[in-house]
């Protein structure tokens, strides 16, 4: 499993719309991913510190999520700032969620449960949504597993070698000929993992057809995954180097 | 509004297990706490802060923690100085 040190993606961004949130698992940790309304994206711990209440739940208001419960309100700080049933009360600072670091990039949303993190990853470019898969596999299956699909190309003609190369240690890019996605590894468990796919290129090109074009190859991948008895392998090139 | 309020927690008591409970809930509830006397059959304590949140450390230490029986809580109440 990968470590907490690290920056995880645990989601696309574009499938967090404003004012929305929703649970995810990170090294078997309950986090909420929300979004507030002007835009922010936000990683805490999914537990009010309350009655417990998963905050992912709860209600998003203004730069506010509110737990389900019984309504206590927390600002972008993961303080508590209003408990409805005491109104009056000032509210002290030891009522808090954990709160981790928050990044977009690559099209994904990034966090890290380590206070010393290393750098987040590049934003490099225009990025593509493409899809999340979740997987009932480890991690380290789910890579090894990306360099035995082919990826065709589709705004080149011809054929290339597929090659897959890490980037970080939650963060791949499978590539042929111009042709590149970015795969964000998020280890929700040891026997579960998601990957989040985005296409890197301008969406000029790849919007539309282009998406539905490596769709295939991620649908070929989750089956890969799920079904290695009836899959031959196809050896391909896969370099571990750091672009 | 703040106050001082005085408790006396009597049952069956582990004085280190409820010790340790009642400080930890003070803590999170922003609660100044003294310790009184103490005994495996009660337990005094005054502490400050918000009525409010002394209202819910009555009611999160009259539960007290799993090894021990709370069979009775007295609070004396008096307005902060």
């Amino acid at each position: 499993m990968s470590s907490a040190g690290n920056w995880h993606p645990v989601g696309l961004s574009h499938s967090l719309e404003a004012g929305n949130s929703a649970g995810t698992r990170l090294l078997a940790r309950e986090l909420v991913v929300w979004r507030d309304t002007s835009g922010v994206a936000h990683v805490w711990e999914d537990r009010c510190p309350h009655r417990g209440m998963k905050l992912s739940f709860g209600f998003v208001r203004g730069d506010h999520i509110a737990c389900l419960y019984h309504g206590w309100q927390y600002d972008r700080g993961g303080y508590c700032q209003y408990i409805p049933a005491h109104p009056d009360l000032d509210v002290p600072k030891t009522f808090k969620v954990p709160v981790y670091p928050t990044q977009e990039r690559g099209g994904m949303i990034w966090t890290t449960l380590s206070e010393n993190p290393a750098d987040v990853p590049d934003d490099r470019g225009d990025t593509l949504p493409l899809r999340s898969l979740y997987l009932d596999c480890a991690r380290d299956t789910a890579i090894a597993a990306l360099g035995t699909v082919s990826l065709t190309l589709f705004v080149s003609q011809g054929q290339a070698d597929t090659i897959v190369n890490r980037v970080t240690e939650t963060l791949y890019e499978v590539s042929a000929g111009q042709e590149r996605l970015l795969i964000g590894v998020q280890a929700i468990a040891d026997d579960r993992t998601a990957l989040h796919l985005a296409i890197r290129g301008s969406p000029d090109l790849y919007e539309g057809r282009g998406q539905r074009h490596f769709l295939d190859w991620a649908l070929r991948l989750r089956h890969v995954i799920e079904h290695p008895r009836h899959t031959a392998s196809a050896p391909r090139s896969v370099t571990t180097e750091v672009i | 509004m703040s106050e001082n309020a005085s408790f006396v927690f009597s049952g069956r008591l582990r004085t280190d297990v409820f010790v340790e409970f009642v400080r930890h809930r003070a803590a999170r509830l922003d609660l100044a706490i003294d310790i009184g006397s103490v005994s495996d059959e009660a337990v005094t304590l005054t502490v400050r802060g918000a009525s409010d949140l002394v209202d819910a450390f009555e009611m999160a230490c009259s539960l007290g923690p799993y090894q021990c029986l709370v069979l009775d809580v007295t609070r004396r109440t008096g307005l902060a100085a």
